[in-house]
């Protein structure tokens, strides 16, 4: 009993210690489009019932990105654009073609400032850390003016995103993004995606300022494709 | 027989476009109606090279009338990807436009592909990837 306790203290001592060499995710990557994360989960997830009440009357017409507002942390990662990946002393950031956007991860241990709730934003704050050879990194303070994907599934600002991101070979990252959002969702669900190594030296990393020429928002019409949706509570 | 060659390869390419996911940017749905395809044959009259998409503006005769059509492409980097340049379309090129209709009914249209003259098609890279 006491050599259980033993190694459970030496366990959770280990699990203080920061990964030393953390690995090389460095890059710049290609990410997997993804306009519907149900496709990727393979069902719609665990909507509460005022989350599937959003679901079922979402107008895709009033898609935040279609104005040119950012798409948020998540989102992002599952446009059809690339990215770059820079590891710097305690810091990661990924730097987005996409709406020429970036995020910074806090890689020295900080918390969430406490009052982050009070000035949230369509792409959060984030804190990360090395699990092993895994980069995690926490997102909070997310407005709820940004959707999660282009199929029309929302959020509250009570959104809790943990990203993990690992690589599974000399050029592909393995993504996987769990949403957390007891407003919307009944339990925290994630999808897995692969982010794939882009050839920087045959492709680069190009201009994207989305309220360059926008005109497509005058052409916009009311469309809610969900408006046959059943809500079916998952069972525990 | 060469022509109809180049006319199916131009059509399997046009296929292949299908198959590319473009926008991201927003509901496809929201602006075209995948139900209403239509065929546009006109000269270049202009280009936007520009985020978030691409618009190009064609003369397109309609009996004994010209009328100005707008059609949308995907972003630029995007079709640049594609194969794409700034100037693959020039302002006088004749072209042939495979797309839909916009909801709205004005004279807009998403392009799924573009002929040119000479047979060569150029990468649509429209945003009919999302249909929702």
């Amino acid at each position: 009993m006491t050599r259980a306790l033993l190694n459970l203290a030496l366990i959770a001592m280990f699990a203080q210690v920061p990964t030393k060499n953390p690995p090389n995710l460095a890059g710049t990557w290609r990410n997997q489009y993804t306009p519907n994360l149900a496709d990727a989960l393979g069902k719609e997830p665990p909507y509460t019932a005022y989350g599937a009440e959003r679901w079922r009357t979402v107008d895709t017409a009033k898609d935040p990105t279609g104005f040119c507002l950012p798409p948020g942390p998540s989102r992002i990662f599952t446009s059809p654009f690339p990215f770059i990946l820079m590891q710097q002393g305690d810091m990661v950031s990924f730097l987005f073609e996409y709406q020429t956007l970036w995020r910074a991860v806090y890689m020295d241990g900080r918390p969430h400032p406490a009052d982050i709730a009070d000035y949230s934003d369509f792409m959060g704050h984030s804190i990360g850390k090395w699990e092993g050879e895994t980069l995690v990194v926490d997102t909070v303070g997310m407005n709820d003016r940004s959707w999660l994907d282009t199929a029309g599934h929302e959020h509250s600002p009570k959104l809790h995103l943990t990203e993990r991101i690992r690589k599974i070979s000399a050029d592909k990252l393995e993504w996987t993004a769990t949403f957390e959002d007891p407003v919307f969702f009944t339990k925290p669900w994630s999808i897995t995606r692969t982010f794939t190594r882009f050839d920087d030296s045959k492709d680069r990393i190009m201009p994207y300022t989305c309220t360059e020429n926008n005109r497509d928002v005058d052409h916009l019409k009311p469309n809610q494709p969900n408006l046959n949706y059943k809500y079916e509570p998952e069972k525990e | 027989m060469f022509r109809k060659l180049q006319c199916v390869v131009a059509l399997l390419l046009g296929a292949s476009v299908l198959s590319i996911p473009a926008a991201a940017h927003h509901s496809f749905a929201a602006q075209y109606d995948r139900s209403k395809a239509i065929t546009l044959k006109g000269t270049v009259t202009k280009l936007e090279w520009m985020n978030p998409h691409i618009y190009f503006y064609i003369d397109v005769k309609e009996g004994a009338h010209v009328v100005n059509w707008s059609i949308e492409g995907g972003a630029p980097s995007m079709l640049y990807r594609n194969g794409w340049r700034t100037d693959s379309l020039k302002v006088g090129d004749q072209v042939t436009v495979d797309g839909w209709l916009a909801k709205d009914g004005s004279n807009l249209a998403n392009m799924r592909t573009v002929t040119l003259t000479d047979g060569k098609t150029v990468f649509g890279a429209s945003s009919g990837g999302d249909t929702r």
